[in-house]
């Protein structure tokens, strides 16, 4: 049994799930703004760095690991909001080139403005987990108490955005504005609100990333997501960018597949994977895995 | 006025748009002649960034398709010329360029064949992922590509001919940056030159169609597809090609100046010049041309040291805020402001 | 509700040109005309949609103009739209939950009268609305308007892609209501002859001016408007 949890296609997969976990909840945090906005955020991984920044450079000034998440999160939450009555709303009906045109901006600032307040230098963020695998014996099991961690609360977080949008008011009236704005405001939804909360949420899930991903990896420094947001943009385009579920499944096998790549083939193939990924999948699908086929209009 | 209105309806005919072509080029090797080493350098550089300008132009103005994965053409261009020129030491500087047209174009098609069939965010998301994924590829092909040090070549240097005709024939260093920077405009103006015809071509008016309303175009017998695919073609070609030109002018390639930054770079001058119009383009690549020299001088300005973190980012600060602000205030750009103010003025002599 | 002198432009085409009218309480208010005529122009306009270049429309006392169409519906406007806007990706009850969530309203008891008034809609309503037919849609829609307890009810085109039967049923039902719940009724219709039939008064619009403006009973006797606006042929 042993010899099974530290097999070399198990141990792929568990250090495949810790990372597609990450790219799942990018890919959520994009979906849940196309399906609203129709906005394809290109300044997401960045707006996440940013907000990571803001609350995880107090780790310097002694402060608790847990209570820099939470200012990071409450940053997150502030730069999504302003983010959205400030940049995206006059984009609101404008040709598409627009949105693309005014994230890329947006992107190009803050990874340059993080540059200027904090540096280029990437910092090590002393994680408040253990990041030893455990053993078996004499052998590694490729899990660690933080990778426990970042497994279990991405899944939670996941989970809980779920059930928000299902079960409670505000997601009744979150969907209601998404699906048929004019209609929701008819019925007197406050729909703009609503959008504005959308982006709320969204911008909140990818700080989270961005956090783990910078404390689990090579750091926090200002391009530190763009690699992991081309990832979660592929699996969000994987699954067709209005379906959650197949945003953070299709993140979790890109995930997985990348490893196995990493591993059987060649670490320098790890980027070109998931682009081949979604070639493949286009091909099959245009409109994306798990969508509907829509018609196009005159 | 006059003037300007004969040069303006020129454009209309083929031999028009030869003769502007010509004129333009013209003028600026006379600019480049007249203009400081230092200048020179900037124009021969904005030539190569106006060409590639000039490409996304096509795409994104003319076929609707937002690409800002150019520089990773560009990228496959300045190899190209980097591994012939280590091999063929001897061979003249056009087959390069010939060499990374072609290869830039293969680049292309291989990537624009599945792209194109994405629309509007997909395929940026696409040329994202591709621009992202290329610097890594390029250098774990250490080999080949010198890995992430980048691969060193032979640069531009003038012909004995030149020195001679440009003055001091004993400041080769004059000499050199004075005909790189004619070897730029040269290129530029031929770049310009098949642009401008492509724009009047019924191709050019198929893509219009197709950005404008791909459906009717559908329905008017427009291969949707090929038209996609084609401008995305050109445009990786037109990138080739200024990635050549850049490596020509440096010596150098390296897979970490064709990243992510660059491609924002140009998407910011095209749209700071105006999507879709040739003169945009021509004014993005003078933009480009004087953008760094702005930027210190307003650095100085403001007391900033180059090398603080602060200084050595506000060009990307800037450059960011230009294309927020231009897309939400002026989304034709300059172009589009010009165009408004000669409106206006008209109407003005009109009454 | 009082309408006057309301002027909508798009662009340089003026959709309404200076129509007024009043719309009295209590009582259902026929808007006729052919297609083009300005009749969904003026029912947006009066939900906040679309905003007059001038002109003015009060209700109890209270200017719209100007407002947001969120604000207009909180004020009570209850708006069907043309092609009743159902949200297919709901199910019934998520709909209608929908139209009681901006109000403070027993969300249960609101649910268990239109699930009365339509009991059609209480045996599906756990069903997708996209699984609905054209006539259920239509209740739904104008059960989702309800439960939100309007005091002025605007429909558009409720008959519109009805059969015949149907569409009869559906403007029974809406004359009961009128005269049950206290509801004012502006019935924007192309299905003059339904229309009139139920309605108290009526206007006629013909390219955004008002031609006729009576009693439903005067209008329908008036041959030349019957013949030239509202296309009924003796």
């Amino acid at each position: 049994m042993g010899a099974f949890f530290t097999s070399r296609i198990v141990s792929d997969i568990l250090i495949g799930a810790a990372q597609g976990v990450l790219v799942g909840l990018i890919a959520l945090s994009l979906v849940l703004i196309w399906q609203s906005t129709h906005v394809l955020n290109f300044a997401q991984g960045a707006m996440a760095m940013f907000a990571a920044f803001c609350g995880m450079t107090m780790l310097e000034h002694g402060l608790n690991y847990w209570v820099c998440v939470l200012i990071s999160l409450v940053a997150a939450m502030l730069l999504g909001g302003v983010t959205e009555r400030v940049l995206v709303r006059p984009l609101y009906g404008k040709a598409e080139i627009n949105s693309i045109v005014v994230m890329v901006g947006f992107l190009g600032i803050l990874e340059s403005g993080a540059s200027s307040i904090w540096s280029g230098m990437a910092r090590q963020l002393t994680s408040p987990l253990s990041q030893t695998y455990f053993t078996l014996g004499s052998k590694t099991l490729y899990l660690s108490p933080f990778s426990l961690f970042q497994i279990g609360s991405a899944l939670t977080l996941m989970l809980g955005v779920a059930a928000l949008f299902r079960f409670t008011k505000i997601g009744l009236q979150l969907r209601a504005s998404a699906l048929a704005p004019e209609v929701s405001r008819l019925l007197g939804v406050r729909v703009s609100r609503m959008l504005t909360l959308g982006w709320i949420i969204s911008s909140a899930v990818g700080a989270f990333a961005a956090i783990i991903i910078a404390t689990s990896g090579s750091g926090l420094f200002p391009s530190n997501m763009d690699g992991f947001f081309v990832f979660g943009f592929i699996a969000a385009a994987i699954g067709g960018l209005e379906s959650p579920g197949g945003a953070i499944l299709a993140g979790l096998l890109i995930g997985i597949i990348q490893t196995f790549v990493a591993d059987y083939l060649s670490p320098s193939w790890v980027a070109f994977t998931p682009v081949l990924i979604l070639v493949l999948s286009q091909l099959v699908r245009p409109a994306g895995i798990f969508t509907k086929n829509t018609t196009r209009r005159l | 006025m006059k003037i300007t209105q004969i040069l303006l309806r020129l454009r209309y005919s083929s031999l028009g748009r030869l003769v502007l072509a010509l004129l333009g080029t013209v003028v600026a090797i006379c600019v480049v002649l007249l203009v400081s080493a230092q200048s020179d350098t900037y124009i021969a550089n904005a030539g190569a960034m106006t060409i590639a300008i000039l490409g996304l132009s096509l795409l994104t103005g003319w076929s609707g398709q937002v690409s800002i994965g150019n520089s990773g053409f560009m990228a496959v261009g300045a190899f190209t010329t980097g591994i012939w020129a280590n091999h063929h030491q001897s061979s003249p500087i056009i087959i390069s360029l010939l060499l990374s047209i072609l290869t830039g174009a293969i680049a292309g098609l291989l990537v624009g064949i599945p792209a194109t069939r994405l629309k509007g965010p997909y395929l940026a998301g696409m040329t994202l992922a591709f621009v992202t994924a290329m610097v890594p590829f390029i250098q774990s092909l250490g080999k080949l590509t010198g890995g992430s040090g980048g691969l060193f070549f032979a640069n531009l240097s003038s012909p004995s001919w030149f020195a001679n005709l440009s003055g001091d024939p004993q400041n080769f260093i004059v000499a050199n940056y004075r005909w790189a920077a004619t070897v730029s405009v040269v290129i530029t103006g031929v770049a310009y030159y098949f642009m401008s015809n492509l724009f009047a071509s019924r191709a050019g008016r198929a893509m219009r169609l197709v950005r404008d309303n791909d459906v009717a175009a559908e329905l008017m017998g427009v291969n949707l597809g090929r038209v996609r695919v084609g401008a995305f073609v050109i445009s990786a070609a037109y990138a080739g090609l200024a990635g050549s030109l850049v490596a020509l002018l440096s010596g150098v390639a390296r897979a970490d100046n064709f990243g992510l930054a660059l491609s924002i770079e140009i998407l910011s001058l095209l749209v700071l010049g105006g999507i879709g119009t040739l003169s945009g383009a021509l004014m993005a690549g003078l933009l480009a041309a004087y953008a760094s020299t702005l930027i210190a001088k307003l650095n100085a300005l403001f007391g900033l040291n180059p090398y603080s973190n602060l200084g050595s980012n506000s060009q990307g600060i800037i450059f960011g805020l230009l294309l927020v602000v231009t897309m939400l205030t002026a989304p034709q750009g300059m172009a589009g402001l010009l165009k408004k103010i000669s409106h206006l003025r008209a109407r003005k002599e009109a009454e | 509700m009082q309408i006057s002198n309301l002027t909508v432009r798009y662009g340089a085409i003026e959709a309404i040109r200076d129509v007024t009218f009043t719309a009295m309480p209590s009582r259902i208010t026929a808007v006729l005309g052919a297609n083009g005529a300005g009749k969904t122009t003026l029912l947006r306009t009066i939900s906040g949609l679309v905003q007059p270049a001038s002109g003015s429309i009060v209700i109890e006392g209270v200017e719209l103009i100007g407002r947001a169409t969120d604000d207009i519906a909180r004020l009570g406007v209850g708006h069907v739209p043309e092609g009743r806007g159902v949200i297919a990706e709901f199910t019934v009850e998520e709909n209608l939950r929908l139209g009681a969530m901006a109000f403070d309203i027993d969300l249960a008891a609101g649910l268990d009268e239109q699930y009365q008034q339509f009991p059609v809609l209480g045996e599906r309503r756990k069903q997708y609305a996209s699984t609905l037919s054209g006539g259920e849609r239509q209740m739904l829609a104008m059960a989702r308007a309800l439960i939100a307890q309007p005091r002025l009810l605007l429909l558009d085109e409720p008959s519109l892609g009805l059969a015949p039967l149907v569409a009869a049923e559906l403007m029974t039902t809406i004359r009961e209501l009128c005269a049950t719940k206290n509801l004012s009724v502006l019935l924007v219709e192309q299905n003059a002859k339904g229309a009139l039939r139920i309605a108290d008064d009526a206007v006629v619009l013909s390219v955004g001016r008002v031609v006729a403006n009576g009693s439903a009973a005067e209008v329908a006797s008036d041959d030349q408007l019957r013949q030239y606006y509202l296309g009924l042929v003796q």
